[in-house]
């Protein structure tokens, strides 16, 4: 019976399918206390390492070098140095800003390690490895990163 | 030539269907430091790390830049795999085929699922799934094992009643095992009359999500005899992910398993698994997968397993020690549980087992990883080298 | 916080839903999808052991020989398993959350080869194993060359 049917086209097929997902990340209890202080208190605060000595901005509970419980939490100003940027010009989805934009690594004075985010009330065309930087904060805060809402430049 | 190889330290977290109070890397940190423990090491005696997470049931893409830190395993040799369901099995695989030739002294075998932070990823094919064959029909492992426990019923003429006495069975097994997450005290009735999701799968037949994390350190020969007294020596492992392919087009309910464990035994030299094979943790998703598992690794005839659990044959220090642990049913961290099953497998045969320890020697313990449409990986332990 | 108010200690968590576009070359199976549009089930047939199989495949996976014969798996086929689902799941084709009153079946079809579908019986209890049944597609403007373009399976009298 299937040889008499009519023959069926070899035309290549695009299916397409949109993935919906919907996670959640935990912050964990040394997350939460970190982004609890920038929340509640506008402090920014790292981890020392009792191996190493090393202060770790954003905080993690285990030293990547020593791997060693760190409880001590450290008090920074918040102020700090520009170690690297960029500006982003281009637009794709999920982006958390309007281009152009500029974002970098700031080192903390007092800590050991870097911590990745925006530049604000800067030219985006003179900002320059090493210029000193501060945070500002939101007016409204929710426990969030972006709690902190640039770093500017610091006089 | 292979070097033998051995596990010489284990650990796993407590597992729980919800941990907010830990990242993911932190809970792998929670087993690499319980396995570091058991082997009296310390991670600067571990020089390859295989990392297994089954991505999409976590929402980590390249998680390995956040658990390599969280580890203190920063500058190692190391990669991360995965495999669906049966990713700790390959990531166990792959530590066994690192230690075995001989290049490093001691291989990290991690592997976690935190489930609490993917809720809704299946349901609606997330990222990863071949949405156009996948998601045609409104699947999941649900409707998968409904499918499979259908035919079983079906040809093997078990009731669901059976089907409860097995899952009673895991979680009197679940009851004695500290780090099982459902422990719920079950009889036949509070099984039978459970929320039916989909004849004949019930809620308390279907795994749990679970958060948790495990992990496993092996060792070439020289090393492990240095490192422990109480080395678990690994005979073989076999990975078979033919899946569905191999399997279901013949029979709805059969994964690779038989094939698989036939490779293994035949390269073992076992022709009576049941005697020769005294501790089994095979990854059963669901509670009737147990039974078609339990024919399939040969224990006994096709569509006959039902019987023994009628006959009270099967429970830790039962005639059919299967699953002591409480199983998949009471645990499923899903990629990290074929890991889970490993750890436990080498604690019986260490004798560590505690409350859920099968009485008597244990000479052999088989453990499993399964995933998808029957893709199985079989590791198989020793106690003598 | 007071001493003697015990609050539950606070985890930060944050939530991010994300939908993800992708564009999935069905490639030799192509085949499949067009027969579909037009009515029609076709697999690929090994040359060696003779299997039919959906979802095609250009190599037979047991003889890795090419499969280059497609066979019209015919209209009719005979139940595998059947079942409701007893709880909300999304509609894969609107990707609504919706209750499910139809069986989902596994139906194996005359030439061999099996695939999923709905049934039109609603009585789960009158469905058995082997019986026959008989696709019912959507009229040919809805179809989307996806293994739901079968309306339902519907049993036949033998
Ligand atoms: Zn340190
Ligand atoms: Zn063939």
């Amino acid at each position: 019976m299937s040889h008499h049917l009519p023959e069926i086209s070899d035309e290549p097929v695009i299916a397409e399918v949109i993935a919906h997902t919907n996670f959640l990340v935990s912050t964990g209890a040394t997350g939460t206390r970190f982004l609890k202080e920038i929340r509640d208190n506008k402090k920014i605060m790292g981890l020392k390492c009792p191996g190493c000595s090393k202060v770790h901005v954003p905080p993690r509970l285990h030293c990547p070098t020593c791997f060693v419980k760190m409880t001590e939490w450290v008090e920074l100003s918040g102020k700090g140095s520009l170690t690297s940027y960029t500006v982003v010009r281009y637009q794709e989805p999920y982006m958390p800003k309007e281009p152009p934009y500029a974002y970098g690594v700031i080192q903390m004075d007092g800590a050991d390690t870097g911590l990745a985010h925006f530049l604000g009330e800067v030219d985006l065309d003179k900002i320059k490895i090493g210029m000193r930087l501060e945070p500002v904060f939101k007016e409204e805060r929710e426990g969030s990163i972006l709690d902190i809402d640039y770093f500017k430049p610091s006089s | 030539m292979a070097e033998r190889i051995a596990i010489v330290g284990v650990g796993q977290t407590i597992h729980k269907s919800r941990r907010p109070d830990v990242t993911t890397a932190e809970l792998c940190a929670e087993a690499v430091e319980a396995a570091l423990a058991d082997a009296q090491m310390t991670m600067k005696d571990i020089d390859h790390v295989v990392l297994g997470s089954f991505e999409v049931a976590d929402g980590y893409f390249n998680p390995d830049k956040w658990i390599i830190p969280e580890i203190g395993a920063v500058g190692k040799a190391g990669f991360e795999i995965q495999n669906v369901g049966t990713t700790g099995g390959v990531t166990a695989a792959a530590s066994f085929n690192l230690a075995a030739t001989g290049m490093f002294d001691a291989v990290l075998c991690l592997a976690w699922q935190k489930m609490d932070e993917a809720a809704g990823a299946f349901s609606r094919g997330g990222g990863g799934a071949n949405e156009y064959w996948m998601g045609q029909f409104p699947m999941s492992p649900i409707t998968n094992f409904a499918r499979r426990a259908y035919s079983y019923i079906d040809r093997s003429g078990c009731t669901e009643e059976h089907i409860a006495m097995v899952r009673v069975k895991q979680d009197q097994c679940a009851m004695k095992n500290p780090c099982a997450q459902l422990r719920l005290g079950l009889t036949i009735e509070k099984v039978m009359n459970d929320v039916l999701l989909a004849w004949p799968i019930r809620r308390l037949h279907m795994c749990p999500t679970t958060a948790g994390a495990a992990a496993v350190i092996v060792c070439p020969e020289a090393r492990a005899k240095k490192v422990t007294d109480k080395p678990v020596w690994v005979e073989d492992w076999f990975t078979c992910h033919q899946g569905g392919a191999l399997t279901m087009a013949e029979d709805p309910t059969a994964s690779t398993l038989r094939y698989a464990c036939d490779v293994v035994y035949k390269r073992c030299g076992i022709t009576n698994p049941l005697k020769e094979i005294q501790a089994w943790e095979v990854y059963e998703p669901a509670s009737p997968a147990e039974l078609r598992w339990m024919e399939e690794v040969g224990i006994c005839d096709d569509y006959t397993a039902w019987k023994l659990f009628e006959q009270g044959k099967v429970g830790i220090d039962k005639e059919i020690p299967f699953n002591p642990s409480g199983g998949v049913t009471a645990t499923n961290p899903i990629g990290c549980t074929p890991v889970v099953r490993l750890v436990e497998a080498a604690l019986q045969v260490r004798g560590d087992a505690g409350e859920h320890q099968i009485p008597g020697k244990i000479e052999r313990a088989l453990a499993t990883g399964y995933g998808g449409q029957g893709e199985n990986v079989i590791m198989m332990l020793r106690k003598t080298a | 916080m007071s001493t003697d108010q015990k609050q539950e200690q606070e985890f930060i968590q944050f939530r991010y839903p994300r939908q993800v576009p992708y564009q999935h070359s069905l490639g030799y199976q192509s085949k499949f999808a067009n027969g579909l549009k037009q009515g029609r089930i076709l697999a690929t047939k090994c040359p060696v052991c003779g299997r039919c199989t959906i979802p095609p495949r250009i190599v037979c996976p047991f003889h890795h020989v090419k499969q280059t014969e497609w066979v019209d798996q015919g209209q009719r086929g005979r139940l595998v398993s059947a079942f409701k689902i007893n709880f909300p799941m999304f509609d894969p084709r609107t990707r609504e959350l919706q209750s499910w009153e139809t069986p989902l079946v596994a139906v194996e079809l005359e030439g061999g080869a099996s695939m999923d579908g709905w049934c039109s019986e609603l009585d789960t209890s009158k469905l058995k194993t082997g019986m026959l049944l008989e696709a019912v597609w959507r009229p040919e403007e809805e179809r989307q060359g996806r293994g739901d373009d079968i309306l339902h399976w519907k049993p036949v009298e033998e």
